[in-house]
């Protein structure tokens, strides 16, 4: 295993971590995006740029897309604490 | 539950299951060895009888072509699900209006957006077909160009704002298209029983290696597979941004 791919791996450890750690909502959205940028490399190393493309239009931008555009529209918004 | 009393149901779980995650892992193939001969069965044989040169669209659409097939009605499932969910009483009637909530005014989007938005809108829509296109020569394929597509669409209600997004996208259309793309992937099955063949046999001429038309009935699955990703994503913002926005009390 080289160096990118043990790099790739802890990154897509870390930016995980994050998602979870994240406690609003439209920062865990970018959280997201940024997650799955990494996992969409780690892919990339991994020569499976078919995957790569799926994460990239899902999990980078469809799924964040949608989070902040319906956080952006939400009827109800608490005062943030 | 308390918290604590959860704490420890879950350190206890930890516990118990340690001993199976640590037996697994030690079992492992070891990193990049797998013990499986299909991908080297499918690399082999994949560009000489199916003329295509990427191999996850030849497994995805031809091989495994039934597999996707009930994926890709798990998706229509899936979207009507959840379009006769959100939808409820308000049925498929739209207004021009945007979301209105009280004490929160809509900001004005800047001219960077807008121009950031009209500018990558076209760009993404362009570069979706094109993942589409050559899904039987280069990474990517119907699933992935749909899915981009979508995302474009939703850069107009970005840039352009709730009224010019909803009468550009039209749900009728769309549903049009969800539904025909899995119409098109079933008859892409069914068609060659007509003929005498089986079921999603590849009886369509393969074409020649590497032209952009090559690859036989691929070409119909993976177009079947765009429409109807394209048309689920596109569905399901219209619909999240639709619910998000009512606001009238008589309405609920």
């Amino acid at each position: 295993m080289t160096i990118l791919l043990a790099a790739l791996l802890l990154f897509a450890a870390a930016s995980g971590t994050g998602v979870v750690l994240t406690r609003k909502p439209r920062r865990q959205a970018l959280a997201i995006a940024v997650n799955g940028v990494v996992l969409a490399l780690l892919f990339m190393a991994l020569q499976a740029p078919d995957v790569a493309y799926s994460e990239i239009a899902v999990g980078t931008a469809a799924v964040p897309l949608m989070i902040l555009a319906v956080l952006a529209s939400l009827k109800t918004d608490r005062p943030e604490q | 539950m308390k918290r604590d009393a959860r704490l420890a149901l879950a350190a206890a779980a930890a516990l118990a299951l340690l001993p199976g995650i640590v037996l697994v892992i030690a079992h492992l193939p070891d990193f990049g060895r797998h013990p499986l001969p299909y991908g080297e069965a499918i690399n082999g044989a994949a560009t000489r009888e199916r003329h295509v040169t990427n191999m996850v669209t030849a497994v995805n659409f031809d091989y495994r072509g039934l597999d996707t097939l009930g994926e890709e009605f798990m998706l229509l499932g899936a979207v009507t699900g959840t379009l006769v969910l959100l939808r409820g009483r308000r049925g498929e009637n739209v207004s021009d209006a945007p979301a209105e909530a009280e004490g929160r005014p809509i900001p004005p989007r800047s001219d960077a957006v807008a121009l950031a938005c009209r500018f990558f809108a076209p760009v993404l829509l362009l570069f979706g077909i094109y993942v589409v296109l050559h899904a039987q020569l280069t990474p990517g394929g119907g699933f992935q160009g749909g899915a981009i597509i979508g995302s474009g669409a939703l850069l107009l209600y970005l840039g352009e704002g709730y009224r010019i997004w909803r009468r550009l996208v039209r749900s009728h259309l769309f549903d049009a298209v969800e539904a025909t793309g899995a119409l098109i992937f079933a008859l892409a099955g069914w068609a060659p029983m007509i003929f005498g063949a089986k079921f999603l046999e590849n009886i369509l001429p393969l074409g020649k290696t590497g032209a952009l038309i090559s690859g036989g009935l691929i070409l119909v699955t993976n177009a079947g597979v765009a429409l109807a990703v394209a048309g689920g994503f596109v569905l399901l913002m219209v619909e999240f941004l639709e619910e998000t926005r009512t606001t009238k009390e008589d309405e609920r």
